[in-house]
């Protein structure tokens, strides 16, 4: 039995796999499949100030090997997950991270307050590709990365800051640098790329909002890059994530630089993913002769030229 | 709900554009009428296919679909044998009340199949009325289940088979004549839902209506497939629903 614990910015993880935000809820659903205090931790559906309703529907579109999402941060509000799910939540074991999103940058700092000292981290959601107002505007650029983390950080005090970093930008080792320098605890990427998907009949976007962001197994490659070119640029430790499906996805990520990593869309297609990915870990550290996981992270080493 | 990995014991046309997959579980599921299944076809899709239950036997369960996209053409092409997983039984299902003792079934496309669920389970107990709709000739289906409702009405959109309506038409012209059910039970187009929450408005009728819609987890965590509620709020179709009552839900 490999150790599969990590610390990630002083949080202790019974493993480094984390399910991702907005497509876990706040686990109730897939605690009535197996215990989710399991798995390392569950970044929450995307928090706001106020009750969202999100977009229209459809929400959802496929296209081979990926999907797109624009549910538009649908969510009770913060303090109805206050009052009804983090009890629960952080009774199951499992480390409790609370994303959330804003318009404005007086809405980061409070969320962040509102939430400091509750849970065990709290995870900014700058890069939503799917809302219109706030949320992706601040994730674009340096300066504004570093401003939000900076305003975010004031509300979060001690409890530590993850930015989640959006890979629809010029240069991730950049917007990165500018989290850090923001006084972000830890970097998470990528979220979401923006794409489209055509329904020829109707000569029409399936996804109502027309444009939603990709996931899954196919973006995998581009998520390892950008996790490799983030983690070579900050001190910070990186989570890393982009169409995880099975236990060798995550140690990729994990040699890219990832201290932990997140999944997401392979808990729709397998709801099982999650556990078979931590047993998957193991095994293959067993195989390995890694006695701890934490050893593979940083552990690439690049081609020669 | 339990991850079944599922066998195909039999997967075969049925109507133009419509097939019935058979799979065996390998133990009897506890279904209730209404509920649906996530099928994983596999490969390069990530999404699953939510279907709805047509109708158990043992430990087998037959799932009938409409080929749309690469998903169900896929589907379509695997042969006995072949094993998928199965998320099931899955949402709310439909739930008549003791009293209720006259039950109408309205249904048009796809949305036949879950009612020949209800049929199933309570043909014997309760008169049934079958009100269901084809496009043409060559999409009707499922009528030698229908027949075993006290009354069966099939009508389709151009008259080739039946009179020249559509469900709802059919299940008014029935009401005119006084064959008033005690609740109606429907799946089908949203066009002919919004038709029917219409009429059953105007004769206060209760009414119960299984919705379609994109999904992603199926299970309720990732708040894709909802609806709109008449209160203001979403409700979710693969946990909340898929079955709503009429009343409580805008279409």
């Amino acid at each position: 039995m490999a150790n599969l614990s990590v610390k990630l910015c002083g949080v202790d993880l019974k493993n480094p796999v984390i399910a991702a935000s907005g497509t876990y809820g706040f686990g109730r659903e897939f605690n009535e499949l197996y215990d989710i205090g399991t798995i390392g931790g569950v970044s929450t559906k995307g928090l706001t100030l106020e009750p969202r309703l999100g977009n229209p529907v459809p929400r959802i579109a496929e296209s081979r090997g990926v999907i797109l999402n624009a549910v538009g941060l649908q969510n009770p509000g913060v303090e109805h997950f206050i009052e009804n799910d983090l009890e629960w939540l952080k009774s199951t074991g499992t480390c409790v991270i609370a994303n959330v999103a804003g318009k404005t940058l007086d809405d980061y700092e409070k969320i962040c307050a509102r939430l400091s000292g509750l849970v065990d981290m709290i995870e900014l959601n700058i890069s939503c590709p799917n809302v219109r107002s706030g949320g992706m505007a601040f994730g674009i650029k340096p300066e504004t990365v570093e401003e939000v983390t900076r305003v975010a950080k004031k509300g979060a005090k001690n409890t530590p800051l993850i930015v989640k970093l959006s890979p629809n930008v010029e240069s991730i080792a950049n917007n990165a640098k500018a989290a850090e320098r923001g006084g972000a605890d830890c970097v998470s990427l990528i979220n979401t790329l923006t794409g489209m998907a055509i329904d020829i009949e109707r000569r029409r976007p399936i996804i109502a909002n027309n444009t939603g962001g990709v996931s899954g197994a196919g973006v995998k490659p581009i998520a390892v890059r950008m996790v490799y070119e983030a983690s070579q640029a900050v001190k910070i430790p990186v989570i890393g994530m982009g169409g995880i499906t099975c236990a060798e996805d995550a140690i990729e990520f994990l040699m890219a630089g990832a201290t932990a990593v997140q999944v997401g869309t392979a808990n729709f297609t397998d709801p099982y993913a999650m556990p078979k990915i931590i047993k998957g870990l193991n095994d293959w550290c067993d195989r390995h002769n890694v006695a701890n996981v934490s050893e593979l992270t940083g552990t690439l080493q690049l081609n020669g030229r | 709900m339990k991850d079944y990995i599922a066998t195909i014991v039999k997967n075969e046309k049925i109507a133009e554009n419509i097939h019935a997959v058979t799979f065996d579980l390998g133990e009897e599921p506890k279904v209730r009428c209404g509920q649906f299944g996530n099928i994983s076809v596999g490969g390069t899709h990530l999404l699953r296919r939510p279907i709805a239950i047509c109708k158990t036997e043992g430990t087998t369960v037959t799932f009938c679909y409409q080929i749309k996209g690469e998903g169900t053409q896929k589907l379509r092409d695997l042969e006995a044998g072949t094993k998928l997983n199965v998320l099931m039984p899955l949402g709310n299902g439909f739930y008549v009340e003791d009293n209720e003792k006259k039950i109408a079934l309205v249904g048009g496309g796809v949305g036949v199949f879950p009612l020949i669920s209800v049929l199933r389970e309570y043909y014997g107990d309760k008169i049934v009325s079958a009100y269901i709709g084809y496009r043409n000739k060559g999409a009707v289906c499922g009528v030698e289940e229908f027949m075993k409702a006290t009354r069966f009405v099939g009508v389709t959109d151009d008259g080739s088979y039946g009179e020249k309506m559509n469900a709802v038409q059919a299940f008014q012209a029935d009401l005119e004549k006084g064959n008033r059910p005690d609740v109606v039970l429907a799946c089908g187009p949203t066009p002919m839902l919004r038709a029917l929450k219409t009429l059953v408005e105007k004769e206060n009728l209760n009414c119960y209506v299984s919705l379609e819609e994109r999904m992603g987890c199926g299970i309720g965590a990732c708040l894709v497939c909802v609806c709109d509620q008449t209160n203001g709020k979403k409700a979710r179709v693969c946990k909340d629903g898929p079955v709503f009552n009429s009343r409580d839900i805008s279409l």
